[in-house]
């Protein structure tokens, strides 16, 4: 087993040590110990593409969160103090990278009245809209879990909010400082999901002298104003958006042939705005944002803008049943053309959300999104259901259809997938 | 939130008092250097706007004649008449002088009137008096007797008894610089008169005519400026001083009012727009309204020095308390006057910007630059609340106790006194404009009552074609039209070439008064016409009667003492006349006096779209201050009322009224507001406290009352020193607006208030309700038809009050935390659990609002931290709610539109769940019988219909029980009608001493045989939560 984060793990001794020193758990007004375990299988139909990459997957994660809670600690000017721990770890049976650790959350959260501090690792999310959050820039993307970068990293951080109310808009205001920066994860050469090229991801390289210690900063105010639901931000610092140069070259026939990647990370300023209307069952939905600095594909910097507009309108108790069918429906731009890092440069999406709203829970999300240009296709559907009280069944199906030979989703042509994962609650 | 806002806004002014002083102060002065700038235009035709179409003709008819801008000298010579030599050498002497005038065209008089004769064959044209100096008596008495027989002469320049003359001097004024030329005219002419009186004590000499009417809107608006404005500032001063008995008070005052004068009337100057006799009242009225802000803020001091000696305090307060109504108030204030830009008359308009202007310097000012002195220099402090401030007490309880006749009394007086608007008649003289305190205006009643008319009807006979004047048949009808129009009452005299054309052909022919007629081919009218021009003195042409190609002929119609209905009714008798007599010839009235005449009406008619506007601008703006459709629809009626008041009783009393009053509406909007908005936002402050309406209005009274009291008066007194105004227009509208400000008040304290609480208490009521009966109260009748509760209730209404009587029970429970858990049964028997912690922050539901709550699971485990807000609505509206999704950390605003799918598969539809309000239903009240599940117990039945089309149900029956009003039962039929699930209520538990829940509610559907048990426990009310506990971006914050 792997343990290469050595900030999250001294978060987690900080964190556990005086946990377990208070006997009565430190007088804590409210303690809490619950979990998820899962065991996942991905299933291959089509063989792997590339040399060392292995048939199927199997893989098991632990994510326990444990609070405490104390009301009003008159040392602290009458505060409300919440700590949370929430550690991650996964362990894969063929990929080495997969097995990894994180501190998923390590903090604690101070409330004054109308303002909050948090202070530790944490998970922030931005956004609105659902096939890809252009704004969610604040977290690492924990890029073994998951190919959908839904899955993120804690982000050691120093924040305060607080509440805004002027007329009728009510909202956030925040003001973020990362000390920390968190280096994306890949998958190893035996995964499948991952380019030709391995990247190495332990061996980032850094246009910032201070490397993973180059701090970072960014402010967010979010609210609502009738029904609107707006967020606007500004983030400078390290950009989660790796650019890659070759890091390996081997020689054949005298050729230097590169052999793996590595990530470069460098500064960029960005603002954005996120905004959504909700307009009785039809929910419009908008994400842009302009960006500074950023390297591209081609190893340039380029400063873009990227946007996603669209909207889901909800169909509720469908044929007489007490399901509802979401539709949806979002495009995305990016100003870069094929020069960008994300699939999403100039894509249709659209989507189907089928809940059944029983007594387990059941729901469906199907997506189609297509590049409007090259019609490379990803198919992607994930359905869930609970078993019982406290066990839950997911899969996750995707296919890749069309793909084009200059792109990056032309090395998954063969990885169509299905995930499975069975977890445990308690 | 609002006044949080208001807060930081008070403190932010109060900290940073110096910057506001010299910011008002450089305002002030920046403004204040347009006065330079400022003109003085006295031309009456300034009321006449370019595009009005009167004025059009009237500019079309004078370039074709001539424009009249003339002087009349009035001459009385007592006992012996005109006629004795000595008094026709003064006039000859006279006549010459009177040519050494600035600007004259031509002088007529009666020593220089052309006469015709004939010698022979020969026709002779001279001056009826050749040589003033040297008459014999047979001289003098053959001019007589000529003067008397002559049509154009008799009943101008000399009356029939030969006592009374006039001489009519003509000037062409240059126009290039108004405010000189007409005094200069005015000036030298009452020097000659002056010298002439002396030089002949025997003859009596007054002046009048279009040129003294110019320059007496000059004096009397001069003089209202210099007269009225100390008058003003002292009542003003001493309402203030009396009001609060400090002269920091009254320095504080001067120093607001006397700047935003200077800011409306500095804008004035540096628009380049002269002033005129209207819009020098512009200042007075700025002040006056000023005023009015400066009494609020001042009212609050007096109220807060009671409770502390700090200085800032005071200052905060009056901004935090008052300050937005303050804004407010100004803000309709210059609304209204805005609106008068539709007028059609050019010195309204200016009036409306400029008072428009000021009112907002004056708004500004009072928002900071008056709290910043009061922060500054010191203010003698009272102790004891002043006495106005102990009056309000009574008359807020007086007012409750006797609603209802109030009601009634209000409603009938309104009526009674609103049937006065017939009466009213448009009446616009310009030359009763000023009263007899004037001595032009003695001088031309003078001239009216013993000589002529000085309002004209000009009328232009078109011809049909160059020189159709000559045309025989064409004379004969203007011979004929000229004959009939002296024959009528009101007629002093007409003016027609005709005459001069009859005497022309009696000439011709040797003087045979036989001959005294229209010559019979038109060449015979056009050679005597030459040869007559031929001869006529300097000055003397006849360009004024024809036109250059002699295709249309003047009749000037003179009137003496007629008002502006009879003018139009003469007028009209000429249109029947001509149809009947001369149908070729249209006519069309012109002249100043003809565009006075419709001013009014035009006036009226052009307002009445400024004045709809600016009520709409203005009732939008309190809606949205008022955020209360019911309580904006009843500020109607004391907005509205008062004007119909004070039109009626003008109806009633005088009757005649100047194109004033189409202004008046608007104006007076705007200012009556203000009371009202001040009323209904404290009124309103009060109910959200949770009060009774009953106290509300006390709150009200004991809030604003005396300055309500205090700014009226002031208002009041204000105008009532502007309706001294000699000037009708500005008195009129003076007079009408102190009229309508006190009726204002008197509405505000007598008809609102009980209006209010009479309609409050009737709480169900909704919108539409509140708006018929706010209607019929409008109209007089209907709101106090109201039944009393107990009498003959319906089932409806019993029903519904029985709903609220739950409802009420229920208020005021602030906030609570509880632990739900709800257990799903499928028809098999198969449970699953749900559990989840509650919190639920109570919403004034009366403000439109419904209840807050969040909602943490914490089973099934795989959803532990999911967690919902919701911030309810009043149906049809959908809620507001977010949906926290922990995995991802991602808070989503989600649709909650689905009123009817089930919640989690149970048998709760988010119907069932969502917060119900009263309003959401109609009721019925069925039948009172043992509750079902507590027989011990009687259960009123109630069946309510959901209004909202999207609902799952098309009727709820429900059962109430009569002790506790506690639910027990409810049947839920489906849109179909049919019975879908019932639902008991069980093991009621009451707490903080009030509040009922029942611990278990069990949902059965009877169609699937499915059920759901809904417990809640764990009640823990006022755990202090705020609305910052129910905000969604907090919402990962409350999850755990």
């Amino acid at each position: 087993m792997m343990l290469r984060n050595a900030p999250a793990i001294m978060a987690l001794a900080l964190m556990s040590a005086p946990a377990h020193a208070g006997g009565e758990l430190l007088g804590a007004d409210f303690a809490e110990l619950r979990g998820e375990a899962s065991v996942e299988t991905i299933l291959f139909p089509e063989d792997p593409l590339f040399a060392g990459q292995e048939h199927n997957s199997l893989s098991f994660a632990i994510e326990p969160t444990g609070t405490l809670e104390w009301n009003g600690v008159e040392g602290l000017g009458g505060a409300d103090v919440t700590a949370t721990l929430r550690p991650f770890l996964r362990i894969d049976t063929q990929d080495g990278e997969r097995t990894h650790f994180d501190l998923r959350e390590a903090k604690v959260d101070l409330r004054f009245g109308d303002t909050d501090v948090t202070i530790g690792s944490d998970i922030v999310f931005w956004g609105k809209t659902e096939v890809d959050q252009l704004v969610d820039v604040v977290n690492q993307v924990d890029g073994v879990e998951g190919t959908d970068g839904e899955d993120k990293l804690g982000q050691p951080m120093v924040a305060v909010r607080r509440i805004v109310e002027v007329g009728d808009f009510s909202g956030q205001a925040s003001a973020f400082y990362f000390p920390y920066f968190r280096e994306r994860t890949f998958l190893g050469e035996e995964s499948r999901l991952r380019p030709a090229l391995v990247v190495d991801g332990d061996d980032a390289r850094y246009e910032s002298g201070a490397e993973e210690w180059t701090p970072s900063f960014a402010a967010r105010l979010a609210g609502f104003y009738g029904d609107f639901d707006v967020g606007i931000h500004a983030f400078h610092g390290l950009s989660r958006d790796p650019a890659f140069e070759v890091n390996g070259v081997a020689f054949t026939g005298g050729q230097p042939v590169p052999t793996s990647l590595r990530p470069v990370y460098g500064r960029i300023s960005q603002i954005g705005f996120d905004g959504q209307y909700t307009s009785g069952a039809t929910l419009w939905k908008a994400e842009a944002i302009g960006r500074l600095d950023q390297r591209n594909l081609a190893f340039e910097k380029e400063d873009y803008a990227a946007v996603i507009a669209g909207l889901e309108h909800t169909l509720y108790g469908i044929a007489e049943t007490n399901a509802d069918l979401g539709l949806i429906a979002e495009y995305a731009y990016d100003s870069r053309g094929r020069r960008a890092l994300t699939p999403f440069e100039n894509d249709l999406v659209l989507g189907a959300r089928l809940a059944l709203n029983d007594a387990q829970d059941t729901s469906a999300l199907f997506t189609a999104a297509v590049d409007t240009e090259t019609a490379e296709t990803v198919l992607r559907l994930e359905g869930e259901r609970r078993l019982g009280d406290s066990f839950k069944l997911e899969i996750v199906g995707q296919a890749f259809l069309n793909t084009d030979d200059s792109s990056f989703l032309n090395d998954l042509r063969d990885d169509h997938s299905l995930r499975i994962t069975l977890s445990a609650f308690w | 939130m609002e006044h949080a806002t208001r807060t930081g806004w008070a403190a932010f002014v109060v900290k940073t008092r110096w910057l506001w002083i010299v910011l008002g102060l450089a305002l002030t002065v920046a403004m204040g250097a347009g006065l330079g700038k400022l003109g003085f235009n006295p031309d009456a035709r300034v009321f006449f706007a370019a595009e009005n179409p009167d004025r059009i003709a009237l500019d079309r008819f004078e370039a074709e004649f001539a424009k009249d801008d003339n002087l009349i000298l009035v001459m009385n010579a007592a006992e012996g008449g005109l006629f004795e030599p000595e008094i026709l050498a003064a006039i000859g002497d006279l006549t010459g002088k009177a040519w050494l005038l600035p600007h004259v065209r031509r002088v007529d008089s009666l020593t220089n009137f052309q006469h015709t004769y004939a010698i022979g064959d020969e026709m002779i044209v001279s001056d009826l008096v050749p040589d003033p100096a040297n008459v014999t008596p047979e001289v003098a008495a053959a001019a007589r007797e000529i003067a008397l027989s002559r049509p154009e002469l008799l009943h101008s320049m000399i009356d029939p008894a030969g006592r009374y003359g006039s001489m009519q001097i003509m000037f062409r004024l240059p126009g290039k610089n108004p405010a000189i030329e007409v005094p200069m005219i005015v000036a030298e002419a009452q020097a000659l008169a002056a010298a002439f009186r002396e030089q002949h004590p025997g003859i009596e000499l007054r002046l009048t005519g279009s040129v003294m009417v110019n320059n007496q809107f000059a004096v009397s608006g001069q003089e209202d400026g210099k007269s009225l404005t100390p008058l003003m500032f002292g009542a003003i001063l001493l309402i203030v001083f009396l009001a609060f008995r400090s002269l920091a008070g009254v320095l504080m005052t001067v120093s607001v009012i006397a700047m935003s004068a200077i800011i409306g009337l500095g804008a004035l100057g540096w628009s380049g727009v002269a002033l005129n006799s209207v819009t020098v009242l512009a200042p007075l009225i700025i002040m006056t309204l000023a005023v009015a802000s400066v009494v609020h803020v001042l009212a609050s001091v007096r109220q807060t020095m009671v409770e502390t000696p700090d200085r800032r305090e005071w200052a905060r307060v009056a901004l935090d308390e008052h300050g937005a109504e303050i804004a407010i108030a100004c803000i309709t204030t210059a609304i209204g006057f805005l609106a008068l830009n539709f007028s059609i008359s050019p010195p309204f308009r200016e009036l409306g910007n400029v008072v428009a202007v000021g009112v907002i310097g004056a708004m500004f000012l009072t928002l900071t630059f008056l709290p910043a002195l009061i922060a500054i220099i010191p203010m003698k402090r009272r102790e004891a609340l002043a006495s106005t401030d102990r009056i309000m007490a009574p008359l807020a309880e007086f007012v409750i106790g006797w609603r209802k006749p109030l009601l009634v009394g209000m409603s009938l007086l309104v009526v009674g006194l609103a049937s006065g608007i017939p009466r009213l008649s448009l009446e616009d003289d310009f030359v009763r404009y000023f009263d007899d305190r004037y001595e032009f205006r003695r001088d031309t009643d003078y001239y009216e009552r013993n000589l002529g008319g000085l309002n004209i009807l000009e009328y232009a006979l078109p011809a049909g074609r160059s020189d159709g004047i000559n045309d025989p048949a064409f004379l004969a009808d203007v011979k004929a039209l000229t004959e009939w129009l002296r024959a009528q009452p009101e007629v002093t005299n007409v003016r027609s070439l005709t005459d001069v054309i009859q005497r022309l052909n009696m000439n011709m022919h040797a003087d045979d008064p036989a001959m005294m007629k229209l010559p019979a081919d038109d060449q015979a009218a056009a050679q005597f016409l030459f040869l007559y021009e031929l001869s006529l003195g300097y000055g003397m042409d006849l360009t004024d009667q024809i036109n250059i190609d002699r295709s249309a002929m003047r009749i000037s119609v003179a009137m003496a003492e007629v008002t502006t209905k009879e003018m139009l009714a003469l007028d009209a008798r000429v249109q029947d006349w001509m149809a009947t007599n001369a149908p070729d010839i249209a006519v069309t009235p012109t002249g100043m006096s003809q565009v006075f005449n419709l001013i009014a009406y035009r006036d009226v008619r052009a307002m009445l779209l400024g004045t709809v506007l600016a009520l709409i601008a203005i009732s939008a703006l309190l809606l949205l201050v008022l955020r209360d459709v019911r309580l904006g629809i009843i500020s109607l009626i004391p907005n509205l009322v008062p004007a119909a008041m004070a039109f009626g009783i003008w109806g009633y009393s005088v009757g005649a009224v100047t194109l004033a009053i189409a202004v008046v509406i608007a104006m007076t909007l705007g200012i009556v507001v203000d009371d009202t908005v001040h009323f209904l936002a404290k009124y309103k402050e009060g109910k959200r406290r949770g009060m009774t309406p009953e106290d509300a209005v006390r709150y009200t009274f004991s809030k604003v009352g005396m300055a309500l009291f205090v700014t009226t008066f002031a208002l009041v007194v204000g105008f009532a020193i502007l309706s001294t105004s000699g000037f009708a227009v500005n008195g009129d509208m003076a007079k009408l607006t102190a009229m309508t400000i006190s009726l204002a008040l008197v509405a505000d304290f007598l008809l609102l208030p009980a209006l209010l609480i009479t309609i409050d208490r009737r709480e169900t009521m909704t919108a539409p309700a509140a708006a018929t009966a706010a209607l019929a109260a409008l109209v007089g009748f209907g709101v106090f038809t109201a039944p009393t509760p107990a009498a003959a209730q319906s089932a409806e209404e019993k029903g519904l009050a029985i709903v609220q009587e739950a409802e009420r029970r229920d208020l005021g429970w602030g906030d609570f935390t509880n632990d739900g858990e709800m257990i799903l049964r499928d028809s098999g028997g198969n449970e699953t659990r749900r559990i989840w912690r509650g919190m639920s922050y109570e919403r004034d539901a009366r403000a439109g609002e419904g209840d807050w709550s969040v909602i943490v699971f914490s089973s099934p485990r795989d959803i532990a931290g999911t967690a919902t807000l919701t911030q309810a609505k009043i149906e049809p509206s959908d809620d507001d709610q977010w949906l926290y999704l922990p995995a991802v950390k991602r808070v989503k605003r989600i649709s909650s539109s689905n009123r009817t799918g089930k919640f989690v598969g149970s048998e709760f539809s988010f119907e069932d769940l969502g917060s119900q309000e009263v309003e959401d239903n109609t009721y019925r009240w069925l039948r009172d019988e043992p509750c079902p599940t507590a027989p011990g117990l009687t259960c009123h039945v109630i069946e309510g219909y959901p209004k909202n089309a999207r609902s799952g149900y098309s009727k709820r029956t429900t059962w109430v029980d009569n002790q506790e009003f506690r639910l027990h039962k409810t049947d839920f039929y489906n849109r179909r009608g049919d019975l879908e699930k019932t639902l008991t209520a069980t093991g009621h538990q009451q707490y903080v001493g009030k509040y009922w829940r029942p611990a278990r509610l069990d949902m059965q559907n009877v169609q699937t045989g499915k059920s759901t048990t809904l417990l809640q426990t764990n009640y823990s009310f006022g755990t202090g939560l705020g609305e910052g506990d129910f905000n969604a971006q907090r919402l990962p914050r409350l999850s755990r």
